[in-house]
């Protein structure tokens, strides 16, 4: 599977420093894709972060993270969501194709294909596809990257209520625009983009002040994760000609020494089975 | 009226244990309606962190490997032509039958839209390892239930599906080795995925290779387990002489995969290896105890010869064999912190396969030839009347000979 770099496909650039935590791009979310509400209760999971993880009714989501800065008590935020990979493992691993990269940027979720496996949740290397628990004939849910506004030139749902951190676009220009933050106040950033590489590169780059493991980002390795499974399954047609292929000689050959052998024994008029000697 | 009375009163013959497998396939089905009622959160303990569980796990993972005995034996006794292994064939074609046939309702189960898993026939991906095995299970189960047909032909006397079944058979064995090579090894290709998920004691890239070798393995052994024990509860002849020939051939195939796991975590895996204490134990129960013991044991000739011994080796693969594939798809991606086990509907689902795979297998030898398969006596040349074969006439001398001479 060969990666897909298009320097054009629309990606998150996400600037943490700039984030307020005011989680209007949690609601706007909520809003768009039409998802219900969930009931929660405050510090259900490790912090101030609600609800307490992404599930099939909160696509993305804003984490926090207390510190101490020079004495004072700080807050830093992680928008959580889908990474929509170059090479998304869940669009490799998905037997019936349901996810797709589209040249827009998103990765997209063809529910209608769906048969339910649950293979691309064990694959995300981000834990970002989640599944509805609560139906008796459940299908898979995650962000859409807002392919439907994407698609008519808007910007996704998130990025259109963020007043601050989000900016969306061509990934060449989101690049550089990082590579320029990081350049110009190297005091504030760590340097380093999250999703530059990872995975093989993803449509949704991070830039933050503080260490990103910290943070609760995964440390995924930079190979696309297709390339994995890959290096195995492309041998499967030539494992299949090689086992058929020998296994059908051999019977030739065996059948062919028992059928001259039985000729022989016959002809010999000799009553001796070939079989009662081997043992 | 009549009909169903027969049935009744031939269900109220069989032995009381036969009757509990019974109860509990039942049990078993009941708690697979549950899960289409209430749905998967609310009947399994699966969530979004462990999203397979115990159905994955044991119904398809485990199950698959546990199935390749009529595969390898067909190969073995059929293409490398140890033909006294015939006798074992069929009832190991029966059981591989039955294990795919159950990991077909296993997987269909643990489906979210099972009503769409025709899907994969329609949306091809080939980049995936799961529409691979699919693929395979589906091709492979209808090679199992053709060969598996012969017996039943047998039963009915239907002479011309009979001989074209006997055509087919060599084209089928090799077939069925040759998909058996693909999903086994496939299987293990699913885990590759699971990068910085699956512990390194499991995690190399040669876990496809691991998973085709040791099923293998598993395939001779449970043949062994198998014949030994309609040996002793269903009263069989004893297989002896042709399991020792089998118990030959497993020392090397053993050697093989213990050589092929020491080089894969010596050279191939990360480090570190033994930072887990549980999963370490784990490990070396795995190893140790399922494949370095009985690999030592069936060494010796004294443990191939005694009927005890050498199914106590083969059921210690057929353990490692398992625990080996519980420790990839579920202890080696668990996080301390938070622990999947199976619930009750999730344990009666799977008790309920294991024991429907049991119970047919009696139910099957118990009506039809299954054990008493002896080829070279039957004449499969298509008689003049296309009807019963008249058992007065001779064998076939030319005609058949070239069909009998294949078995």
């Amino acid at each position: 599977m060969s990666a897909n770099h298009n320097p054009k496909q629309n990606t998150f650039l996400i600037d943490l420093t700039k984030c307020t935590g005011c989680r209007g791009c949690q609601v706007a979310c909520k809003q768009w894709n039409q998802l219900e509400a969930e009931e929660t209760e405050f510090f259900s999971g490790e912090g101030y972060q609600n609800p307490p993880a992404m599930s099939e009714y909160t696509f993305t989501r804003i984490k926090f993270r207390d510190y101490q800065k020079n004495g004072e008590n700080e807050f830093a935020f992680y928008k959580e969501m889908c990474m929509h990979c170059d090479d998304p493992a869940c669009a490799s691993v998905c037997p019936v194709g349901a996810f797709e990269k589209t040249p827009e940027g998103p990765v997209i979720y063809k529910a209608d294909r769906c048969i339910g496996c649950r293979f691309c949740m064990v694959a995300c290397p981000f834990g970002v596809p989640k599944y509805e628990w609560s139906k008796g004939l459940p299908l898979v849910r995650k962000c859409t990257g807002c392919y439907s506004r994407v698609k008519e030139g808007l910007k996704p749902a998130c990025a259109t209520a963020c007043p601050t951190a989000i900016e969306y676009g061509p990934r060449d220009e989101m690049v550089k625009i990082a590579k320029e933050r990081l350049a110009n106040h190297p005091d504030k950033y760590i340097k380093k983009i999250y999703g530059l590489h990872e995975a093989g590169g993803t449509s949704v780059l991070y830039l933050t002040n503080l260490p990103f493991d910290e943070l609760g980002f995964k440390d995924v390795t930079q190979r696309p994760l297709p390339d994995y499974t890959w290096q195995a399954l492309r041998f499967v047609p030539a494992s299949f000609l090689a086992v058929g292929g020998t296994l059908s000689a051999l019977s030739w050959i065996n059948h062919r020494r028992e059928r001259l052998m039985n000729q022989n024994a016959t002809s010999e008029q000799a009553h001796t089975p070939a079989e009662e000697k081997e043992e | 009226m009549t009909a169903t009375q027969r049935v009744v009163k031939e269900v109220k013959a069989y032995h009381w244990f036969i009757k509990f497998m019974i109860f509990l396939v039942a049990l078993g089905a009941a708690a697979a309606v549950t899960r289409f009622i209430f749905g998967l959160g609310a009947t399994t303990n699966l969530d979004d962190t462990y999203p397979w569980g115990l159905w994955v796990s044991f119904d398809v993972v485990t199950a698959v490997p546990l199935a390749a005995g009529a595969f390898t034996l067909g190969a073995i006794t059929h293409c490398f032509h140890i033909k006294k292994l015939e006798p074992l064939v069929r009832p190991a074609i029966v059981t591989g039958f039955l294990g795919y046939s159950l990991v077909c309702v296993g997987l269909l189960l643990d489906l979210g839209q099972p009503h769409k898993g025709w899907h994969v026939l329609r949306y091809w991906n080939l980049h995936s390892p799961m529409f691979e095995v699919s693929m395979c299970v589906m091709a492979y189960t209808t090679v199992l239930f053709l060969e598996f047909l012969s017996p039943v032909a047998e039963k009915f006397g239907w002479n011309i599906p009979l001989r074209i079944l006997r055509w087919l058979e060599m084209p089928l064995v090799i077939l069925a080795a040759s998909i058996s090579t693909l999903h086994q090894s496939s299987l293990g290709t699913f885990f590759l995925i699971a990068v910085d998920k699956l512990h390194n004691l499991w995690y190399n890239p040669l876990l496809p290779l691991l998973f085709y070798v040791s099923a293998i393995c598993t395939g001779m052994c449970i043949i062994i387990v198998e014949a030994t024990a309609t040996h002793k509860w269903m009263g069989q002849p004893n297989e002896g002489p042709l399991l020792r020939t089998l118990a030959k051939i497993l020392p090397w195939t053993l050697s093989l995969y213990i050589g092929l796991r020491i080089y894969s975590l010596v050279v191939l895996s990360e480090r570190p290896l033994f930072d887990n204490g549980i999963l370490t134990i784990l490990f070396y129960t795995e190893f140790i105890l399922g494949f370095v013991l009985p690999c030592c044991m069936f060494m010796f000739k004294d443990v191939r010869n005694s009927d005890t011994l050498r199914v106590t080796a083969a059921l210690l693969v057929v353990c490692g064999l398992i625990l080996n594939r519980f420790n990839v798809s579920m202890f080696g991606m668990m996080d301390a912190s938070h622990v999947y086990y199976p619930s009750l509907i999730e344990s009666l689902v799977t008790i309920g396969i294991i024991t429907a795979h049991i119970l047919f297998f009696v139910l099957i030898a118990k009506y039809f030839p299954i054990f008493e398969h002896h080829p070279e006596t039957v004449d499969y040349s298509i008689p003049d009347s296309f009807g019963k074969i008249n058992p007065d006439k001779p064998k076939g001398a030319s005609q058949s000979e070239a069909v009998t001479s294949i078995s």
